[in-house]
């Protein structure tokens, strides 16, 4: 017999809304006073969300959103800073750790979850595909992303799924390696994600999304979803949450030293022109996220992207940068003509070193 | 993980283990850090954060948290008393808990509230047994962090 969940939609809410009834839903699953559950979520008005440990002053644009009415809030979960619109469908598990079918290794766990939304992807008609560690692609292309944590015995793992996006408010709200590109690079990062608009042609009903996913996560997880709403606890546990995740004290709270600072550097290989755009924490010596294009031509042609996505979050450290890409360039089949491994290497450390005498300029972005 | 069946990991004498990973010596005072095995599990390291030193927890209570993957964990504390000092350098620079766990990579010094607790730790055999079992599956209780 399968096990019974609860599947709540709780509709449009504002981002400290969200974010507080996540904390409230993981807190009443971990005191088992509600089931497991898969819950949708959406976010009017639109608002940039930060990860747990970031700094929002690092990552958000924050006169921009004042100056269009976007909030900003801070996940509980890991991961990078997002820019969430209407036009996005949030999706989360909250479950017990201990749940037959969830595996217990995180990397396991964070495959069944995507697979899970490729699967309710299929349904209408996309081929969509899990890219470790956390994201699901169509073509290349990303078009949710996901992150998580735990309290107790519980956990909660939740991802976006791009219905119908503003590209263009995303890379003004957020601070992405791209204020110093042209043009044709910023086309080219726009490239880098998807939604169901671009890839079906037209936006499905919301409520039909909503089914397509639901079923996609019933049969992955091998479950029977029942409609459910609030309970009273959480609604009390709502009441209890909110004022914090109202406040700038929540908002501005890590208490990590870090910084963040963007660099390009240009470098010449025989088979074409390769241009590094890092985010880069020289502090924590992390690349937090690398966008890399050039007039050379590599075959498949996601493997850029999937490059840059070896790359987000790892360490700058000159010996695990020429590891990262020495393990990347070995573990895939790709072909770029007259651009060999250690020029991908040779670029990102220009960057690196570009970064350095930044730094010697006073051009860091340090927060704490 | 693949090939982790096979794999050694590094687990030193005169230490004591929790279920969560956390290894401990203790002497007057106790210093905790996460295993190899508990390293090699959570990934890459990105951010590691404590609680202030002066700190009083119980047992079990998170004294901190740990990202990887885009995945917050928690730092649970293995025995209860009080935080004495944190490791800024490993708050810093997280990259030494998956490089040294055993040594620069400790997480923070404790003074134990009640050594009968010290009961609930495994010993390195108990604790190489505890691995093999999650390694298998045969751990129902396994959490994930």
């Amino acid at each position: 017999m399968k096990q019974i969940w609860r599947l709540l939609d709780t509709g449009e809410l504002p981002a400290a809304d969200n974010m507080a009834l996540e904390r409230v839903i993981l807190t009443a699953r971990s005191c088992n006073l509600i089931p497991n559950t898969l819950h949708f979520l959406q976010f009017s008005p639109h608002c940039a969300l930060v990860g747990y440990h970031q700094a929002v002053e690092l990552e958000i644009e924050e006169d921009y959103c004042r100056e269009h009415g976007i909030d900003i809030n801070r996940r509980i979960s890991g991961g990078g800073s997002i820019y969430m619109d209407e036009g996005q469908l949030g999706w989360e598990i909250f479950a017990l750790k201990n749940t037959p079918g969830i595996p217990k290794r995180l990397d396991d766990m964070y495959r069944l979850m995507c697979e899970s939304v490729v699967n309710g992807l299929s349904r209408m008609g996309i081929d969509a595909r899990y890219r470790p560690l956390n994201d699901i692609e169509v073509g290349g292309r990303k078009i949710s992303g996901t992150g998580g944590t735990e309290m107790g015995n519980a956990l909660l793992y939740h991802g976006t799924l791009l219905t119908d996006f503003n590209v263009d408010t995303m890379i003004a709200c957020l601070k992405l390696p791209l204020k110093k590109l042209e043009d044709k690079q910023i086309r080219s990062f726009k490239e880098r994600v998807t939604c169901l608009k671009e890839v079906l042609g037209y936006v499905p009903p919301l409520p039909d999304i909503k089914k397509a996913m639901a079923r996609g996560f019933a049969e992955v997880l091998n479950v029977e979803l029942m409609p459910g709403a609030l309970t009273g606890e959480e609604e009390t546990l709502m009441a209890g949450e909110l004022p914090k995740f109202r406040s700038a004290e929540w908002i501005r709270l890590p208490r990590v030293l870090q910084e963040s600072n963007l660099t390009v550097a240009d470098y010449k290989a025989p088979g074409g022109l390769i241009r590094v755009s890092l985010l880069i924490d020289h502090l924590r010596q992390r690349i937090k996220s690398a966008f890399i294009t050039g007039d050379f031509f590599a075959y498949p042609e996601r493997s850029i992207l999937d490059l840059e996505a070896a790359l987000k979050n790892s360490s700058s450290r000159p010996d695990d940068v020429r590891e990262t890409v020495r393990r990347f360039f070995a573990g895939n089949d790709v072909q770029i003509p007259g651009v060999v491994p250690d020029d991908f290497y040779q670029a990102l450390s220009l960057a690196i070193a570009v970064q350095s005498s930044n730094e010697n300029n006073g051009g860091n972005n340090a927060s704490r | 993980m693949q090939g982790e069946k096979n794999k050694e990991w590094n687990i030193p004498r005169g230490l004591l283990f929790d279920s969560s990973d956390c290894w401990l010596k203790i002497t007057e005072e106790t210093v905790v850090g996460l295993t190899d095995y508990g390293q090699s599990n959570i990934g890459d390291i990105i951010y590691l954060d404590f609680v202030p030193a002066g700190t009083v927890v119980r047992r079990g209570d998170r004294c901190g948290s740990i990202e990887s993957g885009k995945w917050v964990g928690s730092l649970l504390a293995p025995i209860s008393g009080i935080i004495v000092e944190t490791n800024s350098e490993a708050k810093a620079d997280p990259h030494k808990v998956n490089t040294d766990p055993f040594g620069d990579g400790w997480l923070y010094r404790m003074e134990p509230a009640d050594r009968k607790e010290i009961t609930h730790l495994m010993n390195l055999d108990a604790y190489k047994a505890w691995i093999q079992e999650r390694i298998s599956g045969k751990a129902k209780d396994a959490e994930i962090l």
